[in-house]
């Protein structure tokens, strides 16, 4: 058993003397992942998520977009009550009826008059 | 470290003086942004780090692996550290012994297939076998050791860390360091008594 001991201590010894030194690469790994980490803390932080409203209006093409859409949409409410002139009335159109009269509807008589003629 | 105390604030001043800092206070000055500090700890504490992985491990690619991502966790702490309450290294030893326990747990179920097959028979298995003990006795019977008492076997004789500073690392009493020590070492005096024996490394060795 001492001399298991003997060569277990010997074997022990030789373990730190033969420590493995940092390898290249991987002390070159280690760096960049340093660097990568610092570099990223001084990154300003990103703030918090913009709200609806907010991220709408930036799809939008910002304020600017926002208020060509809303101007816009203020002309055609406009043009949709008080049409100009060379507008037809879009009031009209919607409530006037048209009154169809079809010849056929007048029976056989008229048509009797029709080849006569 | 005598000039860090008498003149504190050319130590911090100089870059120079980078390698007299504390682990703690490299550590602080890279939270802060300083490049230099980071390969200062990485000289110091790498090549620590990687020693232990190997010895846990038995496998340079893998010890690699362990060193480069305990080295990140400590990266990424640098700015929650709160100086003085732990050393960086007692910190970094465990954090590096429990990923070489995540990665040998792990590695566990498909273990067999990481044995190469013999190509003629038998004789090739003994004959790396004995080619690989008598390159490293000490790394064959320690993979045979217990995990805990591994650990604390090169904690002590490998690393040399006195017993107060294992105990920090493992989470255990001094008492329990000794213990693990003491069976650990006759367990390996054990296997390579029998390796001896087996392999016969010791009549060329």
């Amino acid at each position: 058993m001492t001399d298991d001991n003997l060569e277990l201590d010997q074997l022990f010894a030789q373990a730190r003397q033969q420590r493995p030194a940092l390898p290249d690469d991987l002390a070159v790994r280690i760096q960049t992942d340093a660097e990568a980490v610092r570099l990223n803390r001084m990154k300003p932080a990103p703030g918090p998520r913009p709200a609806l409203l907010e991220r709408l209006v930036r799809n939008l093409g910002g304020w600017q977009g926002l208020s060509g859409l809303v101007a816009a949409s203020a002309a055609g409410v406009w043009i949709g009550f008080s049409a100009p002139a060379f507008l037809p009335d879009p009031v009209n159109l919607l409530t006037s009826q048209e009154t169809a009269y079809f010849v056929a509807d007048l029976g056989y008589d008229t048509s009797f008059l029709e080849i006569t003629e | 470290m005598e000039d860090l105390t008498s003149h504190p604030q050319d130590a911090r001043g100089a870059m120079s003086s980078a390698g007299t800092l504390s682990d703690d206070e490299l550590l602080g000055r890279f939270a802060d942004g300083n490049a230099e500090a980071a390969r200062v700890l990485t000289d110091r504490l790498g090549p620590r780090c990687y020693s232990v992985a190997l010895r846990m491990l038995g496998n340079r690619a893998e010890a690699e692996d362990v060193t480069q991502e305990a080295m990140m966790r400590l990266w990424q702490l640098a700015p929650d550290w709160v100086s003085g309450q732990a050393k960086v290294s007692t910190w970094l030893y465990r954090v590096t012994l429990n990923l070489c326990v995540d990665l040998r747990r792990k590695k566990t179920p498909d273990r067999l297939s990481d044995v190469p097959e013999p190509e003629d028979g038998k004789a090739s298995v003994v004959d790396r076998m004995q080619d690989q003990a008598r390159k490293d006795a000490l790394q064959v019977a320690l993979a045979e050791l217990p995990e805990r008492q591994r650990q604390a076997v090169v904690l002590r004789h490998i690393e040399e860390l006195p017993n107060p500073e294992i105990a920090g690392i493992m989470g255990i009493s001094v008492e329990a360091v000794e213990s693990l020590t003491a069976r650990g070492k006759r367990s390996l005096a054990a296997i390579l008594a029998g390796r001896r024996e087996e392999l016969g490394y010791d009549n060329d060795g």
